[in-house]
């Protein structure tokens, strides 16, 4: 069931808060009495960049939806796109102190997608997951892996890790939560989970979707990417 | 030196916070979940404790309800330091009080460094 703009609305502004308090709180710090260290600068800006990328995906994929009919597709290279991500998140993931893993084997057809909007989707999961791996409990090393996969279906491409009791089920009621409830997936995510859901909706606008996939042995949100609608009858 | 806990599942503003406890003479740890809480409280009892009810996999209310469980650590002063905003937690927060124990609800988001320090220490001054 898609999610509404306006649920998802809602959760990236609870999401927004997050990188907010944490830009509040270091400025707070670096004031405080008996310290001199300044605030972390990296941390600050890392924050705002996240915070802002977020906001851009909400609206690109505001977008996306109301032009769904001239959608502008064209051949992305999934895997140069993975490496971007992964590239782009390390700052993030290292903060958190998540390893960023890319696994990508073999020789990939361009897929007809968003350029745009695949990268802005990628790129909200990726932040959502980094967070939500970084929450989980008795883990040593904390990793998220950026992944690829062929299937008779099309190519899924997705980011893994340790979230052995997430499935699809949770993930569905996740959808009608969403921008509801403080934790609509509240097994992976403890925020809002914003990220995901606006990487959801960028995805729908595609012909595609997120859904729990696993990967090596380890699970995660993927999303199946075929040759779109379009395409086929051209 | 007074020990504080912290129960904060992100773990930036954990790492934030924790400095905030330190600069003002307090010793701090920070668990990210419920489990681990239990298990820190087990290894030092700590003399507050600072809790988010939006925890990953176990809620804040459940692992409420188990550390009350124990008689030992039946008079903990609990800080609530959440996301939830007041009209969230308003219908559960009287539970939070009477049932639980819990002697102060903070809005994470509208809370500053100074006033969560002071929270905390004005916990301390009750005991």
């Amino acid at each position: 069931m898609p999610t509404g703009a306006g649920d998802v609305l809602a959760a990236v502004a609870e999401q927004l808060k997050v990188p907010l308090t944490v830009i509040a709180r270091q400025a707070e710090l670096a004031h405080m009495a008996g310290r001199t260290q300044a605030a972390d600068p990296l941390l600050v800006q890392t924050q705002a960049d996240a915070a802002l990328q977020l906001v851009d995906s909400y609206l690109l994929g505001l977008q996306l939806l109301r032009e769904q009919t001239q959608l502008q597709l064209e051949p992305v290279s999934v895997p140069s796109t993975i490496v971007d991500i992964a590239h782009t998140l390390t700052r993030f993931a290292k903060q958190y102190n998540v390893d960023i893993e890319v696994d990508i084997t073999g020789r990939y057809q361009p897929v007809m997608a968003h350029a745009r909007g695949l990268r802005a989707a990628l790129l909200s999961l990726g932040y959502g997951l980094v967070e939500a791996q970084a929450a989980i409990e008795d883990q040593r090393r904390r990793r998220l892996r950026l992944a690829m996969h062929r299937t008779p279906g099309g190519i899924v491409t997705g980011m893994y890790g340790t979230y052995n009791t997430i499935c699809a089920a949770q993930w569905r009621t996740a959808l009608q939560l969403c921008g509801r409830a403080a934790q609509p997936f509240g097994t992976l995510a403890p925020g809002s989970g914003a990220g995901l859901f606006v990487a959801d909706t960028i995805l729908r606008c595609m012909d595609s979707r997120l859904h729990v996939g696993h990967h090596a042995r380890q699970r995660g949100l993927a999303a199946m990417l075929h040759p779109s609608r379009q395409m086929q009858l051209v | 030196m007074s020990h504080v806990l912290l129960l904060e599942p992100n773990t930036i503003l954990a790492a934030t916070y924790q400095a905030a406890f330190t600069a003002h003479g307090f010793t701090a740890v920070a668990v990210s979940g419920a489990q681990n809480g239990i298990h820190a409280i087990d290894a030092r009892q700590p003399d507050v404790i600072v809790l988010e009810l939006q925890l990953p996999s176990h809620n804040g209310v459940e692992f409420l309800h188990e550390l009350r469980s124990y008689p030992e650590w039946h008079d903990i002063p609990v800080v609530v330091h959440t996301s939830l905003t007041p009209v969230q937690t308003e219908s559960y927060v009287s539970i939070l009080h009477d049932a639980l124990g819990v002697r102060a609800v903070l809005y994470k988001h509208g809370t500053s460094l100074a006033e969560l320090v002071n929270a905390v220490k004005a916990q301390l001054a009750m005991v």
